[in-house]
């Protein structure tokens, strides 16, 4: 039977918080049907850049766009795999260096399936989605555009 | 509606657009490097209506119109 599932809401403001990622995988435990948990955390990393090391990015959205981006994400995921459960949450604002931007929880009854769609999702996600980024340079307020590859 | 780098382009997050009955995709990305040559040099996607689009596409009047820049989600 196709399950029609409603739109979840995204974007946070800020990072994704340690506790926040804890918490969700302490929401799981009455589902008994889940055998597997796959979890993807995007992290800010200190990339070089020419004008000096990366402290931050500033995320921004084409936000009704986007919404319907990741619906269609999960729509996908779900027709694929074998998934119990899916949640995924990404920034908006800045995210300092070394927090998580991006959290992908897909739960399936086995492994396979949870590990396979998380990957799927989160390429997913940076293929289609329109979140822009910029990389915050410095003290000063210098940046240049971050694009994905 | 611009996005990211394209806005700090045009100076604005977004604008009015007139232009005839006939405007596909194509010709809209003609007339918006006319208005603003600096967005020769860039790469971006267009919008329309939240799909995107090809050059081949018509867009209608009353459309919502958004100029993308590669994409840095995740």
């Amino acid at each position: 039977m196709e399950k029609v599932h409603k739109p979840k809401k995204v974007f946070v403001q800020g990072p994704v918080s340690p506790e926040f990622v804890s918490k969700s995988i302490a929401s799981h435990q009455s589902k008994t049907d889940i055998g597997a948990h796959a979890i993807f955390l995007g992290q800010i990393r200190a990339d070089q850049k020419e004008s000096g090391v990366v402290t931050a990015i500033e995320y921004s959205a084409y936000e009704e766009m986007a919404e319907q981006a990741f619906h269609e994400i999960r729509e996908k995921a779900f027709a694929r795999f074998e998934l119990t459960c899916m949640h995924i949450y990404h920034s908006l604002g800045t995210v300092p260096v070394g927090e998580i931007s991006l959290f992908v929880f897909v739960s399936s009854p086995h492994r396979r399936a949870a590990f396979e769609a998380s990957e799927f999702v989160v390429e997913e996600i940076k293929t289609h989605v329109p979140v822009f980024g910029k990389e915050l340079i410095g003290e000063n307020g210098a940046y240049v555009w971050k694009e994905n590859s | 509606m611009y996005y990211g780098m394209l806005a700090e382009i045009t100076g604005h997050a977004n604008e009015l657009w007139i232009s005839d009955e006939n405007l596909t995709v194509g010709k809209f990305r003609s007339q918006i490097l006319e208005k603003y040559p600096a967005l020769r040099e860039k790469k971006f996607k267009v919008a329309v209506n939240q799909k995107i689009a090809e050059d081949f596409a018509p867009i209608d009047p009353s459309a919502e119109i958004a100029l993308l820049p590669p994409f840095a989600g995740g």
